[in-house]
């Protein structure tokens, strides 16, 4: 048994799901669903139909290059049975699962802290922009005309004294 | 009208990781289908307590519904067709003979066409026998694979698909190139020989 990738949308096909279809050149196509093999008889391109992993894989908004994927590789070598080989991997499958699910998740993180540096400053400058809206645009003026104005009057006074 | 839908499944899944550093202590193979089922039920949730709230809330979700047929509406008039393969192997099909027989092989101004189907109603599936007009004369043929769909487990092929037999059932050629449908192997009959010279199964 094995669970097989569907070829538009890169999502597991399990036993007893899905369609199969072969091409005259002996290429098969697993679909995981109706909505996968529609779109494939549409003849849409999956790294262009922007819910499928391809698509995602492809515009760089999952991680693609990383240590933890080299295991989902498929590999054409029969292994021989080994007990213990055989429950070292199970073990080993669910870490590198746990890891795996960090390190994307941790990529994605990364990804979307540029939107926050980026909305912070469209957010400085709007303010900036519309200052007006909060505070009136002479509104310091007097204050520090009065100020300036005291100051003179002190520096006169002294002025005067000496 | 005060409503609340639960957002607890609107969390991506990249922050539902990050915000769990607690390691998996059972692994399920199933996990993607578990995190969809949990989106499903949230969804009906959703949809319970949009029932609940009262008759406003109802209009608004059956309005809701009737633009989506409208939009399924609108997306079937942009589908464009494919070419159709509406019916199994019947008279007058023109096929395509897959074995390495000298027969099938070589050219002949007119395709290989079936002229009869040796089943009860005229149509022919996989591990039916036909009988086909091929240069100039009559030979018997087993269907190895179809274009119409059937049943969902089996694969659909990109043409209709003929092995040149004997009337004993033995097979004409000495090899198989094109794969054949597992499924040919459960069928009651003796298409041990044919199986023997198929080099690829799908």
């Amino acid at each position: 048994m094995r669970i097989e990738k569907c070829y538009f949308c890169s999502g597991p096909v399990y036993p007893g799901h899905g369609t199969m279809f072969v091409r005259n050149d002996c290429k098969t196509f697993r679909f995981c669903k109706s909505k996968c093999l529609k779109n494939f008889k549409k003849k849409r391109n999956p790294r262009k139909t922007r819910w499928t992993k391809a698509f995602r894989k492809a515009s760089g908004k999952e991680l693609t290059v990383d240590n933890s994927l080299e295991f989902e590789k498929r590999r054409n070598i029969a292994v021989k049975y080994k007990r213990e080989l055989w429950s070292k991997t199970v073990e080993a499958m669910m870490k590198v699962e746990g890891i795996k699910r960090k390190r994307q998740a941790q990529f994605i993180l990364n990804r979307l802290k540029k939107g926050k540096q980026l909305q912070k400053a469209e957010d400085i400058s709007e303010v900036k922009k519309n200052i007006h809206l909060i505070k009136a645009p002479h509104a310091d003026k007097a204050k520090v005309m009065e100020e300036k104005m005291v100051q003179k009057l002190q520096e006169d006074v002294e002025m005067g004294d000496n | 009208m005060q409503y609340s839908i639960s957002t607890s499944f609107m969390i991506p899944t990249w922050k539902r990781i990050l915000s769990h550093p607690k390691p998996h202590t059972a692994f399920d193979l199933r996990q993607n289908t578990i995190s969809r089922s949990s989106l499903a039920a949230g969804y009906r949730q959703a949809q319970q307590e949009l029932t609940k709230a009262g008759p406003n809330m109802v209009l608004i979700s059956r309005s809701f519904t009737g633009f989506l047929t409208q939009l399924s509406s609108l997306t079937h008039h942009n589908a464009f067709s494919v070419s159709a393969a509406a019916a199994a192997i019947q008279k007058m099909t023109r096929v395509r003979v897959v074995d390495n027989s000298p027969q099938g092989t070589t050219p002949w101004h007119r395709a290989p066409r079936v002229i009869h189907v040796y089943t009860k109603n005229g149509v022919g599936k996989v591990g039916d026998r036909v009988l086909l007009a091929i240069k100039g004369g009559k030979k018997k043929a087993l269907i190895v694979g179809h274009k119409m769909p059937g049943e969902r487990m089996n694969p659909r092929f990109d043409s209709n698909n003929v092995v040149l037999i004997e009337d004993n059932g033995n097979p004409t050629g000495t090899r198989i190139k094109v794969p054949l449908p597992t499924h040919l192997r459960k069928m009651e009959g003796e298409y041990s020989k044919l199986l023997a010279i198929a080099s690829r199964f799908v």
